[in-house]
């Protein structure tokens, strides 16, 4: 019987090849945004599940000293084992070279230095290699697949050196090769050494592991318990150890189990975070936009089908056998839809995850989890798109389809209407998100920040340069093309320190951002004085800071504050200027309060801790040319870290990534939704119309134009399509109003918006409608009074 | 083998009621052929549909083969249908998208019959009917005789007690018409019980008794000799 189901449903789709086509590519599209979502949704969820200890394994929410672990390993005999590992961090890159070929040298990242048992306590491959010795000697290890290759090509790198600069070059000797990180892993590395390196470097002090007590640090530690319940136990006996070292007391200590850290702790890319909230919502009102143009143009195609229906009917089949057939053909045409879904997924993948900026490793496409969940997806759509159909086929009389009397509002007319102003409803809320969503940005953009950051070059100065700063900053200076220079110690909108003033009462410090640079930064910038300093004020001293206008009332001072003092512990500073606010970081935030401190370009804190420098580049230079003069000065002075430059407006537009990828993904689901709504309208309207040949035949023989024609058949689905906007236009309003919420500078949600919105969708509506019906209105009234 | 009783049926608008059958009461013997005649309107097609029991009375009682089924729900008159009943139609109601093969086969798939057993069973009525070089054609490729050939194989493949026909030749010719006459009698002679309704008196004559309707009530019923 079940292939009598398919043989019928088989041919019925190729004499239908259009409404086919309709039907399957939609489902399709729908399911292929599906489909891409959810692996995204699976890959984001399954951060670190493939460590075997996975749930066992516990991470503090601080990260902490070096001798934090094994105190804690001491006191707590919950605790069965314990990790520490460092991501290297600095302000000056990492550079890895071979000594064989000392002149072919990298920048690296993701160097990570980690206790000797890494590669048993987690569970990341190691390809060559003793997990349990590879990195059991200081100046040891173990290479990613990737730098295996790249160092040492086909050549098995194990007893090989590498030299590797962090704050000064040391040699390593290659003990292992592991399997590049998944993509799925919160901890990832090109370089795994023995964190026993560190206790011999140069600067150690630098890197924590000095305090011999269980205290703040900068090691991130991972505990392996006996039972994943015995964590409360755990924070409650660690919190006891915290309050023996007074360590801990202002901090609300906790624990989070190592797969809950890429989303909980705020480890992860938070972009992500924010996609992940909103991602599955719009991919199930895809599917759910796409399952309701099947479900309608099954039912208007129910119709033709009644015949059908009515024949099998007498010749014995119940209620039940109907309904079972017609999910067959559901599930026959979900199938296809599928793969074809399926195909679309698999081309389109990439262009997403570029755009969302992730990497996904290719073998878990291919894991049982997404494997299970796709055929989840299968299930439930078929089971879904063969509901609605198979209940209004099966319900149909035979003593009147058999008769022909088929009513031509028959096939639930009236649900079809729902399901077109339920698909529109979608694609005119989606819009109205896209443009709010795209206004803003544009306002992020285009809003007087206080700071002039067109034509501004930011060059990152590393350490190495040194001593050579002020003869590198001057012979930038004296390039053409070049109006200004200046120098602070990070690039605007890349990085912030924080120091605290004294509050009002002894136990209120007030945090504000502390901003280290040269006099020149406040012309370079264009920053606006509020209270300028007195003439002939030396602002280049300890004693002397300028603050923002938001510090003022922050930090209770007089409405003009020149010369009043704060106090940062025991030091007085007086205020010596006070600038307009600008924004120094995402238009996200308000601004907050901010100190200038003004250094000379010969201080020690830049030869120290490295710095950057500002150009600003007059107009109409060219600046490819330029930048290529800048890399040779650079070059001249600093041999070892590599040259690289930003924009600043760049900069300043890079903190808004995450909202410019949610922008430029909405606006493709916008596209593919109202694309979902136009093909479901134009299949309904074709057959709406075709239903109503005779009807338009007599109107034609009794006078009516094209034009009446046209606006008589055009009226009814316009009416939905305006109903949809209505109801559509306020929950946009409120998820938008919401979503401005997030960010301090914002814009007011226009009513041009709606209108915008709403004439889309009936210009949409109208084209698609009217090529249908002018199409019946100027047919020949003759053929189609025949037609009946 | 079928008594009606005191049987109505009623179609309701919302300002109109409409009497279809009024109080009819009818017995049908088995091996009788009965043909049913009366202007439209008249109530013969709602009595054919309730006799194929595609619809149930307003009220009053139908015995079939000695049960009542009047008031059986869907699944047991579809269940009773597709074993005791046969259709032919006027408008011969075969499913384009089905060979002329697989449309006879359908009744028996719905009665659960093996593969095997029903390429025999269809193959032999459809030999038998005269169109088995026909059977990989689409109903559209055939005449309308054809078709109504292949809607009569479908309506005995089964081997009903009952064929109930709806105006079988009023979408033919005479020719074919007479045909498909010869081949309902034959049936007929074989055991088979038919109730056929129609206009012509002509298609009439072939039966041995016929009833007249008028406004759902019997007005004479003519024995045929």
């Amino acid at each position: 019987m079940i292939l009598n189901y398919i043989k019928i449903a088989w041919r019925n789709l190729a004499k239908q090849k259009l409404y086919s086509l309709i039907n399957i590519s939609g489902l399709a599209v729908g399911l292929a945004v599906c489909m891409m979502i959810m692996m995204y949704v699976a890959h984001e969820m399954s951060y670190d599940r493939f460590h075997k200890n996975a749930d066992r394994i516990f991470t503090p929410n601080v990260p902490m000293s070096y001798a934090s672990a094994p105190l804690i390993k001491q006191n707590q005999p919950l605790v069965e084992a314990y990790m520490r590992t460092l991501p290297y961090f600095n302000e000056n890159p990492v550079v890895v070279s071979d000594p064989s070929s000392p002149a072919k040298k990298f920048a690296e990242d993701k160097l990570l230095f980690a206790d000797p048992g890494f590669f048993t306590f987690f569970s990341f491959k190691l390809l060559s290699g003793s997990a349990s010795d590879v990195l059991s000697k200081p100046f040891t290890v173990v290479l990613s697949r990737d730098m295996a290759k790249k160092y040492f090509g086909t050549q098995d790198p194990i007893g090989k050196t590498l030299v590797i600069k962090t704050d000064s070059a040391y040699t390593y000797q290659v003990t292992g090769v592991a399997e590049n990180a998944p993509s799925n892993s919160s901890i990832s590395f090109s370089f795994v050494t023995s964190c026993q390196s560190l206790l011999v470097m140069k600067q150690a002090s630098r890197y924590g592991v000095g305090p011999q007590q269980m205290t703040y640090g900068t090691f991130n530690v991972y505990l392996q318990v006996k039972q994943a319940a015995d964590t409360a136990r755990l924070v409650k006996g660690i919190a006891m150890m915290a309050k023996k070292n007074k360590v801990f007391d202002e901090v609300k200590f906790s624990f989070t189990a190592l797969p809950d850290t890429h989303l909980k702790s705020g480890a992860g890319d938070s972009s992500n975070i924010k996609y992940l909230k909103i991602f599955p919502l719009v991919a199930v009102l895809i599917l759910l936009l796409a399952l309701v143009n099947y479900m309608s143009l099954s039912t208007a195609r129910a119709t033709l089908r009644a015949k059908e229906v009515g024949v099998r009917k007498v010749s014995g089949a119940s209620r039940k056998t109907i309904a079972t057939q017609f999910y067959v053909e559901s599930a026959l045409f979900t199938v296809l839809s599928f793969a074809l879904g399926y195909l679309l997924c698999y081309l389109i993948t990439p262009w997403f995850l570029n755009i969302i900026q992730l990497k996904i490793d290719n073998s878990f496409f291919y894991s049982p989890i997404v494997l299970t969940l796709l055929l989840g997806l299968l299930v439930i759509t078929a089971l879904i798109a063969g509901s609605y159909p198979s209940l209004v086929l099966s319900r149909f009389n035979p003593v009147v389809t058999l008769k022909g009397k088929m009513s031509k509002q028959a096939g639930g007319i009236t649900v079809r209407k729902i399901f077109t102003t339920l698909q529109f409803t979608i694609s005119v809320g989606l819009i109205i998100c896209g443009i709010i969503i795209d206004r803003q940005l544009y306002y992020f953009r285009h809003t007087d920040t206080g700071i002039n950051k067109d034509n501004v070059i930011m060059i990152p100065i590393a350490n190495s340069l040194g001593e050579n700063y002020p003869a590198f900053k001057h012979d930038i200076q004296s390039l053409g093309g070049i109006s200004n220079v200046a120098t602070s110690h990070y690039a605007m909108f890349k990085g912030i320190d924080m120091f605290y003033v004294n509050g009002k009462t002894k136990d209120e410090n007030v945090w504000i951002v502390s901003v280290i640079a040269n006099s020149q930064f406040i012309t370079t910038l264009g920053l606006k004085w509020k209270y300028p300093p007195a003439p002939n004020t030396e602002l280049a001293s300890r004693k002397k800071i300028i603050i923002n206008e938001a510090a003022i009332g922050q930090l209770h001072l007089p409405s003009n504050p020149i010369g009043a003092f704060i106090k940062t512990g025991n030091e007085q500073i007086e205020i010596a200027g006070v600038l307009k606010n600008f924004n120094f970081s995402s238009m996200e935030y308000a601004i907050q309060p901010m100190a200038l401190s003004i250094i000379n370009d010969t201080s020690a804190f830049y030869k120290r801790r490295g710095c950057n420098l500002f150009a600003k580049i007059e107009s109409h230079t060219n600046i490819p040319a330029l930048i290529n003069s800048m890399q040779g000065i650079y070059k001249k002075y600093d041999s070892d870290a590599p040259f690289s430059y930003t924009f600043m407006d760049d900069a300043f537009n890079e903190q808004y990534k995450a909202e410019d990828r949610l922008a430029s993904i909405f606006s493709i689901f916008t596209y593919i939704t109202v694309i979902l709504a136009t093909l479901g309208l134009f299949g309904l309207a074709a057959f709406t119309i075709e239903q109503r040949t005779k009807e338009i035949g007599i109107r034609k023989v009794l006078g009516a134009s094209i034009a009446s024609i046209n606006a008589l058949l055009s009226q009814d689905f316009l009416k939905l399509v305006l109903l949809a906007i209505v109801i559509a236009s306020p929950i946009a309003w409120w998820a938008m109003h919401n979503w401005l919420q997030g960010f301090a500078y914002r814009i007011t949600i226009s009513w041009w918006v709606f209108a915008a919105a709403g004439f889309v969708a009936i210009l949409t509506a109208i084209i698609t409608v009217s090529y249908h019906a002018i199409r019946a209105a100027i047919a020949n009234p003759v053929n189609s009074l025949r037609s009946e | 083998m079928i008594k009606i009783t005191d049987l109505e049926k009623f179609y309701r608008t919302e300002e109109v009621e409409t009497i279809a059958l009024n109080k009819l009461s009818i017995e049908v013997k088995k091996g009788e052929f009965v043909a049913i005649m009366g202007p439209s309107g008249c109530g013969k097609s709602t009595l054919l549909n309730i006799l194929g029991m595609l619809d149930d009375p307003d009220s009053g009682s139908y015995v079939f083969n000695g049960v009542e089924v009047a008031h059986f729900t869907e699944r047991k008159r579809a269940d009773l249908r597709k074993h005791n009943i046969g259709f032919v139609f006027q408008s011969f109601n075969l499913i384009d998208e089905l060979t002329v093969f697989e449309n006879v086969e359908l009744p028996l798939i719905y009665t659960g019959v093996p593969s095997a057993e029903r390429v025999k069973r269809v193959e032999e009525v459809l030999d038998k009917m005269q169109i088995m070089h026909r059977r990989n054609h689409y109903p559209q490729q055939l005449s309308g005789g054809q078709q109504q050939r292949v809607a009569i194989s479908r309506a005995v493949v089964n081997k009903p007690k009952l064929i109930l026909a709806d105006e079988p030749t009023g979408n033919l010719d005479s020719s074919n018409g007479n045909e498909v006459m010869e081949l309902l009698t034959d049936l007929n002679e074989q055991g088979t019980t038919i109730i056929m309704v129609t206009h012509s008196e002509h298609d009439a004559r072939y039966s041995h008794r016929i009833i007249r309707l008028l406004d759902g009530q019997t007005v004479v019923e003519n024995i045929m000799i």
